[in-house]
């Protein structure tokens, strides 16, 4: 049977919904499924690890591990890949996991393929599919390896119905730190705010929203309507958003049932990023901006006239 | 301080890509210096300006890729090594890693630069790969990186919580974000020198590796096929009075698409 381990997304304490989704789909390809936690205080989501569907719950909670650090959590992975004796290593799309997942695979000497969107076993066989070259393609890939580190890309797999697994804890020995790559801090740039790859709704600004006001004014539509707020690079690049807001080829991948680019162009780069939502509305004042190619629904308008409107009606129909 | 950047000349991402019989056609396409690449150049010659390091570059790959060197030499690097070699088949992240590994042992370079991802693989791996290989510390999607002293930099990386600052000892691998400079546009001088500069091209057995010992042909995965992603259909687009429009919208996103 093949053997899949899932690393846990763990977000201020949390486990997010993706751990879920990957194991489900490890679950419908017939695997055994594991899952790793890593972190200071991890030790406290077993149950939802459990929950998640997992048979076997690799657990490394250790005070050392509070902040991120690649080299410790890459040992960790190995070492619950090597105990499990994992087919497959998953990692659910984060900047930890697109960092730590080539670390993994070189020393399991497995392959690794990023931004999986499908994986399929043909008897010993595994094909993986993926898109490339800013989503324009889609790759089918075959692992010439006996093992697969890969990380999936946000919102393609969906987390099952009733799933349960069975409470099977295995402690792993904290790591020693990393003396030549010693994390300081990390300035948290956006407290608080809706986890963009877990929002039901995203609203994103663009250059065309121009200065801290108009982002102000689009942040309180999302606030309405408890929506996570994203930004175009040109948006980050300009000091007016964190950048981890960035939806895109560079920033996160988001799959929103309602994705709203406010004063965005849609370059490629930024498509690449959302064009996995389930509906686009797109406001700008270009009826010619190429955004207008991809979203179900567009206005076309000045941005500071329709927001506000957009916050009354969008209240309207809520209060209906 | 020895640097070392990494340059991939790839499809430039702007122009339509087609897909025939799950092969990607030549005809229409055009070639470029990575994005991700071009930032680590930059970082590279800024490095060399404000704290006087040396710089070198390696581009692994087809055999046009003069072109691209001469512009980073044109933007200030130093010394150009290009790769060739028909050995090299279907590389995957790990061939050119173990490729760089080997420059890498012939340099003893303080640090290697390396992009992000490369935008035609989107794989986001070689770097990380490659310190992994040279037992070396990484840090990657750097935006900010500073000199401390002889052995240490600082850098900083987007990560999930915010932006994550290292104390990073070197000999080490980092892989650079687009968003941590704006690389310069070569001036006209510079474009003439880069004309006339030397670039040192080498086969595997040139750089004394052998095909298999970096895998060349033989890459743990490979793309069997391509195919075009679906485009997304353009729904209707409303113009007219904001009020009005706005209004239609709304109702459509709560009576239609049931969304809100
Ligand atoms: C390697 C690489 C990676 C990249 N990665 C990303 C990425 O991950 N994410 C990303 O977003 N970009 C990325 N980019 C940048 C991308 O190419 C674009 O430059 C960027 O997305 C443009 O941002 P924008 O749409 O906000 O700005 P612009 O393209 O300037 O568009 C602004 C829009 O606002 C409209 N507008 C102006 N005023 C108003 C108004 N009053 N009312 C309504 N509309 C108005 C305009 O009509 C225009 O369409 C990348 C680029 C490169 C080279
Ligand atoms: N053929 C190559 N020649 C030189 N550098 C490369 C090559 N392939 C990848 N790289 C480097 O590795 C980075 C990441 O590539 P990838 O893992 O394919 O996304 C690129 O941005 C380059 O800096």
């Amino acid at each position: 049977m093949t053997k899949v381990l899932v690393i846990a997304d763990i977000k201020d304490g949390a486990l997010k919904g993706s751990t879920a989704e990957l194991v489900s789909k490890a679950g419908e390809i017939g695997a055994e499924t594991a899952v790793a936690a890593i972190g200071s205080g991890v030790a406290s989501l077993t149950g939802d690890l459990v929950q998640a569907g997992s048979s076997t719950q690799y657990i490394a909670d250790d005070p050392g591990l509070e902040l991120f650090s690649a080299g410790p959590y890459a040992a960790c992975v190995v070492d619950a890949a090597r105990q499990f004796g994992a087919d497959m290593i998953w990692f659910g799309f984060s900047e930890s996991g697109k960092t730590l997942a080539p670390r993994v695979a070189a020393r399991l000497d497995a392959a690794c393929v990023s931004e999986i969107i499908d994986v399929k076993l043909k008897g010993d066989q595994v094909e993986v599919t993926r898109p490339a070259i800013a989503n324009k393609v889609l790759q089918q890939v075959k692992i010439n390896t006996g093992s697969l580190v890969a990380v999936v890309r946000a919102g393609a797999f969906e987390a099952g119905e009733d799933v349960s697994g069975t409470e099977n804890v295995v402690q792993l020995s904290p790591p020693e730190t990393d003396a030549r790559a010693v994390i300081q801090e990390i300035i948290s740039d956006a407290e608080g705010e809706i986890d963009l790859t877990d929002a039901n709704i995203v609203i994103s600004v663009g250059r065309g929203v121009k200065d801290q006001d108009g982002v102000n004014l689009v942040k309180e539509l999302a606030h309405d309507l408890q929506a996570g707020l994203g930004a175009s690079r040109a948006m980050v690049d300009g000091g007016f958003m964190p950048h981890n807001t960035q939806v895109g080829q560079t920033g996160k991948i988001v799959a929103p049932s309602l994705y709203m680019a406010v004063g965005i162009s849609g370059a490629i780069q930024h498509l690449a990023g959302m064009s996995g939502s389930k509906y686009i509305l797109a406001v700008n004042k270009d009826p010619e901006a190429p955004i207008f190619n991809v979203a179900d629904y567009g206005i076309v308008g000045d941005l500071f006239e329709v927001v506000p409107i957009l916050r009354e009606e969008i209240k309207k129909v809520r209060n209906q | 301080m020895k640097i070392l950047t990494t340059v991939k000349k790839v499809v430039d991402v702007e122009l339509n890509i087609r897909v025939k019989d799950g092969a990607i056609q030549e005809e229409g396409l055009q070639y470029v210096i990575n994005a991700w690449d071009e930032t680590a150049v930059e970082a590279a010659v800024q490095l060399k300006e404000n704290s006087g390091a040396e710089t070198s570059l390696v581009s692994i790959g087809g055999a046009d890729n003069t072109d691209i060197i001469r512009r980073c030499y044109a933007m200030g690097i130093e010394q150009g090594m290009h790769i060739q070699d028909p050995a090299i088949e279907k590389p995957d992240s790990f061939t050119y890693a173990s490729i760089l590994q080997k420059v890498y042992e012939k340099g003893d370079y303080d640090l290697v630069i390396t992009g992000k991802q490369a935008q035609d693989t989107d794989n986001g791996q070689t770097g990380i790969i490659l310190a992994e290989y040279l037992g070396l510390p990484c840090v990657s999607n750097v935006i900010d990186m500073e000199v401390l002293d002889e052995t240490h930099v600082k850098v900083s990386r987007l990560g999930d919580g915010g932006t994550e600052v290292l104390e990073l000892e070197l000999p080490a691998v980092v892989t650079v974000d687009v968003s941590m400079n704006e690389p310069r546009l070569p001036a006209m001088r510079g474009i003439m020198m880069a004309k006339k500069k030397k670039i040192e091209t080498m086969d595997l057995a040139g750089l004394g590796a052998s095909p298999e010992e970096v895998g060349a042909g033989a890459p743990k995965s490979e793309v069997l096929a391509f195919q075009e992603t679906e485009k997304r259909q353009g729904g209707q687009k409303y113009e007219g009075d904001p009020a009005e429009v706005t209004a239609k919208v709304v109702g459509l996103l709560a009576s239609e698409a049931k969304v809100l």
